[in-house]
């Protein structure tokens, strides 16, 4: 079956008042979780899995999908607004997003993400569509030594958008690599920095920090600017995007998809990194026109909101054609449709057609619905601006502990995010950025484990990286990278000049 | 000879009198019986299924199914609770020392608690401090090879005799602490093969790496490579449960082996902590075996690929068999110094 007529299946399938309604349900329960700090897809799919078993395949996996790319459409309005990322993979989004608001440009920005995650879902989809067989055959082909590549040209990359002080960046990174290695080798299976503690075995939970480091410190930052009298004003100017954004946009918008999808398709990858990379590619294409990051570029919002939104789309590939799960969110996706007597994989497309594209023309169809909820709920997403602090406050604090406890149901966790808060608050105080920090914390145990098995598998140590002809390509990059940022930063002498 | 014809005949006799009477009559007997058995102020709250790993994981799955059927058939709200951390060592952990023993905990946790209490827990609480009450189903490790890679042809017995006379060439997926790297390492002994030993974080990454021609051998569950089969990219070369897979065209471990010893699947059970008023754990006993025998719940186990057993149909019955499993694993453990004599 060839890819225009399993469409038309999947449309004709989803096209039904009982599944576009779940559908819809999953688009706006997404939105409102990936708003809330701390609760996002992961916590949502778990909870909501068991009321899937009596619904029909395609409903079921409609909604839950809806849910999942909702979730990133949502995450990025709290980061923009209250500077609180609402999902890990929209921190970066908080940057400029956060500071366009604050220059009195929240419905741009809020717009704008909307937007360009709607573009970005659709292409991808429609990538997924096309190619999804052969892409997925492409991503089974990397093994550990190009996944170890990936990542280190990733990392190169992301270094590009540490600011300030290096020192400082090259600190957070050290820093997020020890976090990152505290639990269960990856390798020999022994336990790290345990000391005996069943808690500490299981390392520090992701969600846990992110809603600490980005969310209670940004609330301890706010309170400190409460008492001293210095209320953050919000003035709202422009609700829409001018002609000068869209041209600014463009660009981004493309790199941003383009990355995230390729992102989306490799295990591990994800919206997570696909967003630090865009950012930082973002960054580097702004201050080549002269344009300074950090005061409300809108490109800054744009690319990693594509690249997420993009992210999510081509995850749905190892997942639905090789039944392999990328990250945790879609391993729930996973066992969802096996509860369904549906076996993701290579036969899928064959044994249940009407699930693939069912499947498939619902992400389509939710997409636009969370283009229509979200651009008129600007307006009203802003007026949480209006809320007073004594009242968002103490709600995002208690939210950031339901959502802390809730992935494990272990208070160990809400601990956790509270020292981090705690911490995260003391370094931005000591203008340290938390960038390289959680950076180092998502690609770190990546980096390891590729590295590791690589080292396993390789009968001469590192002549592995050169006996493979996509490491050595992703490694020149690499070095590409290195070779011509540093050329430009002795060329232009700028002392202002980040990193590389 | 004869017995054999009375249990068939008992069989028919009863799936007759099944088929008359129809599956609603079957669970409405059931049904009662469980509110006859039902203890006056129980429960009082909703009962607690607590899963020690994530969410949309077989363990999951497998719980979820029975909270279903369970609440339909007793009427009693459940829910169940991802406890996870620690690759499970956590909510053993929370199950077996620190859940209050009133009835409204339970768990449902397969056979690597045993590891846990032998070795990791360090001695904080045993498996012993658990107490089974019915049988849910097992599932066997699965060993693949690419159906178009360098082993695409080979037998089981031909790649070990590779790893026998170039030690360190052929490349296994192994999940380093587990019951993956057990059966690695019993089959070593067992033949003096050596294989090399690429370490993975569960049984799927390791299906992609077979796929890819990164390893050659690939160890998963049913669930985890069932499509792969199915499609004909990789190739079933070994089942390594007690008894061959209705699912998978290959043979035991043990027969490729000539042993009788080389079983490692995942066996699951319900649990509750010990202690647990004797009227309450009668009753609870009572409804997760009617439960795991329903004929939904045999349905959707079976969609999942594990291969169910009717025979634990008795609290004592399923703690026997937990308490066999324990042993063997404890003589493994014995045998390869990872526990003192």
């Amino acid at each position: 079956m060839d890819a225009i007529s399993g469409l038309v299946l999947g449309f004709g399938v989803i096209l039904t008042p009982e599944n576009l309604y779940w559908c819809f349900v999953g688009s706006i329960l997404g939105t409102l979780l990936g708003v809330l700090p701390g609760i996002g897809p992961l916590v949502a799919l778990s909870v909501l899995l068991p009321v899937t078993f009596g619904m029909p395949p395609v409903a079921a996996i409609a909604m839950l999908a809806a849910i999942f790319y909702g979730a990133s459409y949502g995450g990025s309005i709290s980061s923009i607004l209250v500077n609180i990322p609402g999902d890990a993979s929209s921190i970066v989004t908080a940057i400029e997003g956060n500071q366009m608001a604050l220059n009195g440009r929240a419905g741009v920005a809020l717009g704008m993400s909307a937007i360009c995650s709607f573009i970005a879902s659709t292409v991808s989809l429609v990538f997924l569509s096309f190619l999804s067989p052969v892409l997925a055959e492409f991503a089974v082909r990397m093994g550990p030594p190009e996944y170890a590549a990936l990542v280190v040209l990733g990392l190169i990359c992301t270094l590009m958008m540490i600011r300030g002080s290096i020192l400082k960046g090259l600190v957070m990174l050290s820093f997020g690599a020890f976090v990152a290695s505290v639990g269960i080798d990856v390798v020999t299976g022994t336990q790290r920095f345990a000391y005996g503690s069943v808690n500490l075995i299981s390392g520090f939970d992701l969600i846990a920090i992110v809603i600490g480091l980005f969310g209670v410190s940004e609330i301890l930052l706010n309170i400190e600017q409460i008492f001293q009298n210095k209320p953050v004003k919000t003035r709202l100017r422009d609700l829409w995007p001018t002609k000068k954004d869209w041209k600014d946009s463009a660009m981004p918008i493309a790199r941003g998809t383009g990355l995230g999808f390729c992102l989306g398709l490799i295990p591990g990858g994800g919206p997570i990194t696909a967003s630090f990379m865009s950012y930082a590619i973002e960054k580097r294409a702004a201050e080549r026109k002269g344009h300074r990051f950090g005061t409300g570029r809108i490109e800054g919002v744009a690319g990693p909101e594509s690249a997420n939104n993009a992210a999510v789309s081509g995850g749905m590939i190892p997942l639905l054609s090789l039944g392999i799960p990328g990250n945790p969110v879609t391993a729930i996706l996973l066992g969802a449709l096996v509860i369904q007597g549906v076996q993701p994989g290579p036969m899928m497309i064959q044994q249940y057609p009407e699930v693939f594209w069912g499947v498939i023309a619902s992400m389509y169809v939710g997409n636009v619905f969370l283009l229509l909820l979200n651009l008129p709920l600007v307006g009203l997403w802003v007026q949480l601006l209006r809320i007073p602090y004594v009242a968002l406050f103490p709600t995002i604090l208690l939210l950031a502990i339901v959502g802390s406890y809730a992935s494990n149901k272990n208070m160990y966790d809400v601990w956790v995010m509270l020292g981090f808060g705690v911490l995260g608050y003391g370094l931005r105080k000591l203008e340290y950025d938390l960038a390289p920090l959680i950076l180092a914390v998502v690609l770190g145990p990546l980096l390891e484990e590729s590295l590791r098995q690589s080292m396993v598998m390789s009968p001469d140590g590192l002549m592995i990286f050169a006996h493979r002809p996509m490491s050595v390509a992703l490694l020149s990059l690499a070095a590409l990278v290195i070779g011509f940022s540093l050329y430009s930063r002795f060329n232009r002498r700028r002392p202002k000049c980040t990193i590389i | 000879m004869y017995n054999y014809i009375t249990k068939t005949a008992a069989g028919l006799a009863v799936a007759i009198a099944w088929a008359v009477s129809g599956p609603a009559l079957a669970n409405d007997d059931i049904a009662a019986k469980l509110a006859e058995m039902k203890p006056d102020g129980f429960p009082s709250e909703v009962i607690e299924i607590n899963v020690v790993y994530p969410a949309g994981g077989g363990m999951d799955l497998n719980a979820r199914i029975l909270a279903r059927v369970f609440e339909r058939i007793t009427g009693d709200s459940v829910v169940v609770n991802n406890r996870t951390g620690g690759a499970g060592l956590v909510g053993h952990s929370y199950i077996a020392s620190q859940a209050p023993n009133d009835g409204h905990t339970v768990g449902v946790i397969a056979n690597l608690v045993f590891a846990d209490s032998m070795i990791r827990s360090e001695g904080a609480w045993s498996y012993e401090d658990l107490d089974p009450i019915a049988y849910l189903n097992s599932d066997g490790l699965i060993l693949v090879v690419n159906s178009q890679g360098p082993m695409a042809e080979k037998s089981l017995a031909e790649i070990i005799e590779t790893a026998k006379s170039e030690p360190g060439t052929i490349r296994i997926t192994n999940v380093p602490g587990s019951m993956y790297e057990y059966m690695i390492e019993q089959l070593e002994s067992e033949t003096g093969a050596s294989f090399l030993k690429v370490p993975f974080q569960g049984g799927a990454p390791g299906v992609a790496a077979v796929l890819g021609n990164n390893v050659d051998i690939a160890i998963a569950f049913l669930g985890e490579v069932r499509s792969h089969i199915d499609g004909d990219r990789v190739r079933p070369v070994a089942v390594s449960g007690s008894e061959r897979s209705p699912f998978v065209d290959a043979p035991t471990l043990n027969e490729v082996l000539n042993t009788d010893d080389v079983v490692w699947q995942a066996t699951r059970w319900v649990t509750l902590p010990k202690g647990v008023d004797p009227e309450r754990r009668a009753y609870l006993a009572a409804a997760f075996i009617a439960a795991a025998a329903d004929e939904e719940t045999q349905k959707e186990f079976q969609a999942l690929g594990a291969t169910t057993n009717m025979s634990y149909d008795t609290p004592e019955a399923v703690a026997e068999h937990v308490n066999r499993l324990a042993n063997l694993e404890r003589t493994f453990f014995e045998n390869t110094g990872r526990l003192e004599n």
